[in-house]
């Protein structure tokens, strides 16, 4: 048998087996599907007519998770900078860059609900923990995004301030600088979005935001009222979602 | 006579190549002269003018630039290096910036690390970077943005780039390869005038014998990485010349001719 042949086979057994393996212990029951049916139309039935008298707990956590997601997207750009810097081949040496891109990986690797919860047992309930793990979490991928923002530029020019004198710095300055200027705002209003949108779970662990509302509405059973909440958070997503892409638009 | 740049035996060889760019050059280029570097492509005139830029490490043999010696292995001190100015066939400039912040570019060599971190210019500044958008014809242009220029105007901006830095040796590698004739005489009237003008030295490459004759006082022959002649521009004959375009001759039993 040819490898590639084999490579083939074993691909496919491997993807049934983690299928079957699946089906085998997570309970997976016809009956509790079929039930669903009647409980999903009762749960939409309670949630309808959206209740409005919330509208001041929507302004309120709207606000603060704008909030958050503004200044967790300062927080990440503040430490993506000097990270992004140091993560590039153009501006350091391998024995640097390497291992920064391998922290930024780790960085990345970890879901931000779980450095919201670590950050609300360390610095207590509220919107602060919420700017923190977005702070934290954003940084991953935007310092990485600025590394390879640094590393797409065209090179000639840097040589060119380099034969003229001009530092490390100042070439990062006047040579790439503006090459990766349009490139470094896109990447922040599309990071800037995903802030946002990721914001909008966090204070389901306390960590602040228009997601408490719609965890104590639920866990409450008001489902009216946790459906206003909703309409709003989806109306919010679908705003930004046109202003960045008109944003867009204007930086490429 | 002082002199623009010495070499004794230089030799170099491009890293994970096995023939050598150049091979045992040695060369005397008087100050205050334009001097033309004539070859074909792949002669090693590229090579050589980086090198002299201070650009290129590891080659065995003796250089110095405006009286201070070239360290093979390491670049030269960053104050010196705006006194050797380069003029690059690409041109390498930045293209979403204008031409005047390119131009000033050329000053930043010669400001404090912080002036030139924010790149604020003085008046001084500003006058020699209005001076050599004048000399190069181009001070209507400077807020235009690079990437809304022509080829001969992109030259243009980056020759300025280079006044700009006052080098006293100005390198310029192929300046007029991608232009039509007539823009070619332009710009090398332009370069070599404003290098005599500065009291500056011009040394720049060529594969087109008759601008070296029109703008270079002194013509340098080179061909595979050797020196085949130096002579002032009214001793060189016909024959040198097509000695250094000859074409290489066939290799025995193959039946092909590799051409330079």
């Amino acid at each position: 048998m040819r490898f590639r042949e084999f490579g083939g086979f074993a691909t496919s057994a491997l993807i049934a087996g983690a299928i079957l393996w699946s089906f085998a212990t997570a309970d997976v029951e016809l009956t509790r599907l079929m039930s669903a049916g009647p409980r999903i139309a009762d749960f939409l039935g309670r949630m309808f007519p959206p209740d409005p008298t919330v509208m001041a707990e929507i302004k309120k956590g709207s606000a603060e998770t704008l909030r958050i997601a503004i200044l967790g997207t300062l927080g990440a750009v503040i430490l993506s900078i000097p990270l992004g810097i140091l993560a590039s081949e153009t501006m350091v040496a391998r024995a640097v860059f390497r291992p920064v891109r391998t922290l930024l990986a780790f960085i990345r690797a970890i879901p931000l609900i779980l450095v919201a919860m670590l950050m609300v047992g360390a610095v207590g309930l509220g919107p602060l923990p919420g700017i923190i793990a977005v702070a934290f979490h954003a940084t991953g991928m935007l310092a990485k995004f600025y590394a390879e923002a640094i590393d797409g530029v065209s090179r000639a020019p840097i040589a060119a301030l380099e034969s003229a004198g001009a530092g490390p710095l100042v070439r990062l300055r006047h040579a790439i600088w503006p090459q990766m200027a349009p490139v470094v705002a896109r990447d922040t209003i599309f990071r800037f979005e995903l802030n946002l949108r990721e914001s909008l779970i966090l204070g389901i662990v306390g960590a602040g935001g228009i997601g408490f509302y719609i965890q104590t509405y639920v866990r409450s059973f008001q489902y009216d009222k946790a459906a206003s909440v909703t309409v709003a958070v989806v109306v919010m997503v679908i705003a930004i979602e046109a202003i960045n892409v008109a944003m867009r638009r204007r930086f490429t | 006579m002082s002199i623009a740049a010495q070499i004794d035996d230089l030799s170099f060889t491009h890293p994970g190549t096995d023939l050598p760019a150049l091979e045992r050059v040695s060369l005397t280029i008087p100050a205050g002269e334009s001097v033309a570097l004539l070859g074909p492509s792949g002669a090693g005139k590229t090579t050589l003018l980086a090198l002299l830029d201070g650009r290129l490490r590891g080659w065995s043999g003796r250089v110095s630039v405006l009286g201070a010696p070239l360290d093979p292995d390491q670049p030269p001190p960053r104050v010196r290096r705006p006194d050797t100015g380069f003029v690059f066939q690409e041109f390498a400039l930045v293209e979403r910036s204008t031409v005047l912040r390119n131009v000033l570019n050329g000053r930043l060599g010669r400001m404090p690390p912080l002036r030139a971190l924010l790149g604020s210019p003085t008046a001084h500044d500003l006058e020699i970077v209005r001076a050599a958008l004048a000399d190069c014809g181009i001070g209507d242009l400077a807020g235009r943005r690079v990437d809304s220029l022509s080829g001969g105007q992109r030259q243009r901006v980056a020759i300025a780039r280079c006044l700009a830095q006052e080098p006293r040796l100005i390198l310029a590698d192929e300046p007029v390869s991608s232009l039509d004739p007539a823009r070619a005489g332009e710009i090398l009237s332009l370069l070599t005038g404003a290098a005599r003008a500065r009291g500056a030295t011009a040394l720049f490459s060529s594969h087109q014998p008759d601008l070296a004759r029109r703008f270079a006082q002194r013509i340098i022959g080179i061909r595979g990485g050797r020196i085949v002649f130096d002579v002032p521009t009214p001793e060189l004959n016909e024959a040198a010349t097509a000695d250094l375009y000859r074409e290489i001759e066939p290799m025995p039993g193959t039946g092909l001719r590799a051409v330079s």
